[in-house]
């Protein structure tokens, strides 16, 4: 609150709308406010944050003339990435080996510092004559990660590396403490390694892992779920014919034995037939409940023993423990975490499938071969307070510039300038609508002085200079409030405030003035204090942009005549917008 | 079999493709490949949708779980929270300087609630916003931690069973118009659970956010549930007043008003991080003096807390032991007689206690020793043990007796209305007895006929259990040992998501699963109550491909537990 109040825009894609209306008929019956055309769009209403975005955020289809908001454009991948290393993942990676760099980029868990491997072993001091000439060797022996910001390292949660390189895949063999662990892959191979068939695999309740109760978990299903003498006897068999393709053999299948229900029936009483868990082995874990060495350990750390909600929550899902149980919140069961990988991706327009953005596929470039981005194609509103002197209505002349960000007085009218800048190379027209009295607890008044105008097209600057200086003059007279024909006094009238008239003309812009009567922030005994930004006072705005265009030459049709440049068509496009204007001065 | 040795002894390929033929290979269900992924085989690799990619998400109400189906753990987890809330492009909470104004946000006893996605009252619920955070939370997660573009994917939502319909209904709208999914089948979280300790039946205690559900799981089916409202967010209420009757002015009588001195996130992070559970007090009091004596010193610990949201940032210094306090109010009330609680309000061993003496007695028996434990309150130090032990003693003290008061103590007490078989019905209440208990009621037929009317009485006759008797008859697993019955005994689950991977990667069918073209026609208005469905038209037009069209062309569907309009 302290700081100075900018002003903003934010524009409300059409996107939303159409299923708010949507779900309001089908959905929730509880929501029975009227529906009607005279419903103004509520900025206030917690629903709006989701719809609201400000205009860089927004993306513009050109093939069918609408706005493309985040939530309403089709996504495709053009590369993975490793946002520490730069590294390219293949996409092919991403289902094995998961949505982490799996190469050394490891994040700080304490403060998010990117972690460098170092050695354990302190390099003995050159000055010492004692110390062997090795100074020029790399330091051999444990490695560990350290955070060179809060200067953590993972000798902290016991954890040592042998080699410097590779460290993901020694990491997954690792607990915290340092013991070591089978990683499923082993797991596997250890399963089918006949040398290891007589002796039990490793049963300890403590060694079975949320990965390998989980692995257990599946191979005992997959058992279950298959019958293992047809298994033995038929399908290995099938499978050197060439058979075990699963469709010609579930045609094979029903062909013999008649008929698909038959089928499902045995297939059903299959189902049925399995049995539960019954050892680690597969997948069962007995509960060990005593946890008074963790209540024990709490007692003597206290609070800085213990890790803060974004640590736990910055941390990649740990599957190299048993389950934890609450003792995730020790700072030594922290892990290194491996950085998340990122994407780059393009945009489609979901109706048309027309490409709306697509960057480089290269990582380091951070070009786009196509962007459509909505500021170019719809008026981009900036607003800035006006300082006039004087009451309301007509005729008050300006006495310089407000205060920026200065909080506005209640119950005293105050102005607004709203310049409005065409990005297009067609003069637009804009109709702004806004409802009399903000929505809301705190009810203001709102006056647009001119809510009819056109933008002049978004011409060459070059065209402008080079203009004649009478065609020139002509053109900034009727800028100036358009007044050639009501008579001389138009130029001066540039500081003049008239309902109807706009305030200021450029060769692409137009401001207009908008007057607003902040409403009192009193709040009586009983209601509850201001929310945050409460005390905003924010105008919902519907804007209508209506503008010929040429026609697209796809349109036109087979028969490119002579008329092609003068087909025009009109084009529209309606939208509401929230503007920020300023906060209102508390009491 | 008999075509088994004729398929050994003449190793010919052809042979043995004529062994599958044969009526007795076909009796077993035949050769069999159900594991593989059978939609990638045929068709052309459409590249307009991923069929084999399953998105399995996991809704609580804090926190949100993705990830793929068939990995043991799930690729990301978002929770909610108010920075959630917030338009695009607000950056505020970077600014220097900037805190969020939890005071007004919690006025009007919304305190903690931008940190829930929904609750389950949904007088007071705004639907569309509800949607809409699912919407967010799950871009989020899809961007962030999936990496996936926005091709259509089939879903499956693993929810907890008393998930009201409209609550659920925006959700599945909200996500059927943004995400199109072809499919979202529904999973209860418990029988996820269950999968996923790799058991059939079982007795879930979730101690949730919202509220502690007990629900019992017999043969892959809920059987019985009962809830209390001590859950998470009474843990954190009561950690605040905790805090709140710690701080140097003390509240000036505020505790009586709503107010709140500190803000929920603060309160919640203590909450997780220090809040402890003591163990039960009676047990064993001689070697816990002994103990005690031992760590006296340790017991006159204390922890530091710095609190940055109250009036000026301070530091509290509290005892550790205070710290369980929260614990002991929140889910034990120990100071007030069992019989003062509401039905909703149970303390949680009596809770526990309660929904195994409902089940009838071979349920219970195969429940009591299949305990999960699971939510965010487990994670509270010592609470499994405490529950676990609580249920114990009672079970020990009452046996499975729903019969209780001074009337039966009097009955027991009087010899004179003392027949013989009363005498034997003491012994069977002793823990854990439910087998030997059948034992006794075998020998005592009359016995068994007389007390039959009570609903849990020790005496019933052990049922034949038809998918038992196919297991001894035909897997050859006879030398297992048989599944453990009536003992309490708590087991560990690789938790509901996972069980929901392990689920769908096997590919089992969901009793609800909705078509996206059918839920945009009709809603939720369109689904039929469960027993209403033919699960085998279902089943059937499932068919090889995995498509479900069968549901698109008018069969009927339901949301299953979860109920119909």
């Amino acid at each position: 609150m302290a700081t100075a109040f900018t002003p903003y825009s934010y524009i409300q894609c059409p996107c939303s709308d159409i299923t708010l209306t949507d779900r309001r008929s089908g959905g929730s019956p509880t929501t029975s406010e009227p529906d009607g055309d005279d419903h103004a769009f509520d900025p206030r209403a917690p629903r709006s944050s989701f719809s609201l975005y400000p205009l860089e955020y927004l993306m513009y289809c050109e093939d069918c003339h609408q706005i493309r908001c985040p939530r309403c454009v089709a996504e495709e991948i053009v590369t993975y990435y490793c946002p520490n290393c730069l590294f390219e993942v293949p996409s092919s990676n991403l289902k094995s080996e998961g949505n982490r760099c799996n190469r050394s980029c490891f994040q700080c868990p304490v403060c998010i510092g990117p972690l460098a491997i170092t050695s354990v072993e302190t390099k003995p001091d050159p000055n010492l004559l004692a110390a062997p000439d090795n100074s020029a060797t790399p330091l051999a022996g444990p490695y560990a990660l350290t955070c060179s910001y809060c200067l953590w390292t993972s000798t902290e949660v016991g954890i040592q590396f042998d080699k410097h390189n590779g460290i993901h895949a020694q990491l997954a063999k690792l607990r915290n403490g340092g013991t070591t662990r089978l990683t499923a892959k082993e797991r596997k191979e250890r399963r089918k390694d006949p040398s290891y068939k007589g002796q039990p695999p490793p049963t300890d309740s403590q060694d079975l892992d949320h990965e390998a109760q989980f692995a257990n978990l599946k191979a005992f299903y997959q058992g279950q779920l298959a019958d293992p003498n047809a298994a033995d006897a038929g399908l290995a068999l099938l499978g050197d014919l060439g058979f075990s393709s699963p469709t010609s053999l579930s045609r094979i299948m029903s062909i013999y034995t008649g008929g698909g229900l038959l089928h499902d029936k045995k297939a059903k009483a299959r189902l049925g037939a399995m049995r539960e868990a019954l050892d680690p082995d597969e997948g069962l874990l007995v509960a060990s409940l005593d946890e008074s060495a963790a209540i024990a350990k709490l007692r003597s750390e206290g609070l800085d023993g213990t890790a803060s909600a974004a640590q736990r929550l910055g941390q990649a899902p740990n599957l190299v423990e048993p389950p934890l149980h609450g003792r995730e919140r020790f700072l030594d069961s922290l892990r290194p975490v491996p950085h998340l990988l990122r994407t780059k991706r393009s945009k489609r327009c979901p109706v048309c499938r027309h490409i709306i953005s697509k960057p480089e596929s290269k990582v380091q470039t951070t070009r786009f071969r196509i962007r459509l981005v909505a500021g170019s194609y719809i008026p981009s509103i900036s607003v800035r307070q006006l300082a006039l002197s004087g009451g309301t209505g007509t005729g008050t002349s300006a006495s310089g510039a407000a205060v920026p960000g200065a909080p506005l007085e209640p119950l005293k009218p105050a102005y607004f300038l709203l310049t409005f800048k065409n990005p297009i190379f067609e003069t637009i027209k804009v109709t702004l609508g806004a409802p009399v009295t903000t929505p809301g607890r705190f009810a203001s008044r709102v006056t647009v002085i001119c809510p009819e105008f056109e933008v002049d097209a978004n011409t060459d600057v070059w065209d402008e200079a080079l203009k004649d200086n009478a065609e020139r003059d002509r053109e900034q007279r009727r800028r100036r409030g358009e007044s050639i024909s009501a008579g001389g006094g138009g130029i001066n009238s540039a500081n003049q405030l008239e309902v109807g008239k706009i305030w200021e003309r450029g060769r692409n812009w137009v401001s207009i003035v908008v007057e607003v009567v902040p409403a009192s922030l009193a709040l009586a005994p009983g209601d509850p204090p201001l929310r945050e930004d409460e005390d905003v006072l924010e105008i919902p705005m519907s804007v209508r942009v209506e503008w010929e265009a040429e026609m697209a030459g796809d349109e036109v049709g087979a028969a490119p005549s002579r008329s092609n440049s003068e087909a025009r068509e009109k084009r529209e496009l309606a939208y509401w917008c929230v503007l920020g204007l300023g906060r209102i001065r508390q009491r | 079999m008999s075509s088994t040795p004729a398929a050994s002894s003449t190793p010919l390929p052809h042979r043995s493709v004529a062994s599958i033929r044969a009526p007795s290979v076909a009796g077993q269900s035949g050769p069999t490949t159900p594991l593989r992924s059978i939609s990638s085989s045929f068709g052309s690799p459409s590249s307009l949708r991923a069929d084999d990619e399953i998105i399995i998400v996991e809704f609580g109400t804090r926190k949100l779980q993705v990830g793929f189906s068939g990995d043991p753990a799930p690729r990301g987890c978002i929770w909610f929270g108010p920075d959630q809330l917030r338009r695009a492009g607000d950056f505020r909470d970077w600014q220097p300087g900037y805190r969020h104004d939890w005071r007004s946000a919690a006025a009007g006893g919304s305190w903690g609630r931008d940190y829930e996605l929904w609750r389950y009252d949904v007088r007071s619920v705004d639907l569309g916003l509800v949607g809409d955070k699912v919407e967010r939370a799950l871009r989020d997660a899809f961007t962030k931690y999936m990496l996936i573009d926005s091709r259509p994917r089939r879903m499956v939502w693993v929810l907890p069973s008393s998930l009201p319909v409209p609550l659920l209904s925006a959700a599945l709208d909200s996500v059927f118009t943004r995400f199109q999914p072809p499919t979202i089948s529904l999973l209860s979280s418990p029988l996820a659970l269950a999968v996923g300790a790799g058991v059939r039946s079982a007795l879930v205690v979730d101690l949730g956010w919202n509220e502690t559900v007990v629900t019992s799981i017999y043969e892959y089916r809920e059987v019985a549930t009962r809830r209390s409202i001590r859950g998470g967010r009474m843990l954190v209420e009561q950690t605040h007043n905790l805090l709140a009757k710690h701080l140097p002015q003390g509240l000036e009588g505020d505790a009586e008003s709503q107010e709140h001195v500190l803000s929920f996130e603060e309160c919640s992070d203590i909450a997780q991080r220090l809040v402890w559970c003591r163990p039960r007090s009676t047990a064993g009091q001689e070697e816990r003096e002994g103990q005690e004596e031992e760590d006296a010193a340790a017991r006159s610990a204390t922890v530091r807390i710095p609190l940055t949201s109250w009036l000026s940032p301070t530091t509290l210094e509290l005892p550790f032991d205070d710290l369980s306090e929260p614990c002991e109010t929140a889910f034990f009330d120990a100071q007030y007689t069992l019989t003062s609680f509401d039905d909703d309000e149970l303390p949680l061993h009596l809770l526990v206690y309660r929904s195994l003496l409902q089940l009838s007695l071979d349920v219970r028996a195969t429940c009591m020793s299949r305990i999960i434990f699971t939510g965010g309150c487990s994670a509270v130090l010592g609470l499994r043990k405490r529950i676990f032990d609580e249920v114990s003693r009672l079970v020990q003290q009452r046996g499975w007796d729903p019969v209780r008061g001074k009337a039966v103590e009097q009955l027991l007490a009087n010899p004179k209305l003392q027949r013989a078989p009363a005498a034997a019905r003491r012994p069977s209440n002793t823990p854990a007895a439910a087998p030997r208990a059948q034992d006794v009621g075998e020998e005592r037929d009359g016995v068994w006929h007389d007390r039959s009317a009570t609903p849990a009485g020790p005496y019933m006759e052990p049922e034949t259990d038809p998918i038992e008797e196919q297991l001894k008859r035909g897997g050859g697993h006879s030398d297992q040992q048989p599944p453990v019955r009536g003992e309490l005994r708590a087991i560990e689950s690789v938790g509901a998501w996972s069980g929901a991977s392990l689920a769908t990667h096997l590919k089992t069918m969901a009793v609800a699963t909705i078509d996206r073209e059918v839920w945009l026609l009709h809603g939720a208005a369109g689904a039929s109550k469960p027993n209403e469905v033919d699960h085998k038209v279902q089943r059937q037009s499932l068919g090889p491909g995995g498509l479900m069209r069968g549901s698109a062309s008018g069969g009927a569907w339901t949301l299953g537990v979860w109920g119909a309009v």
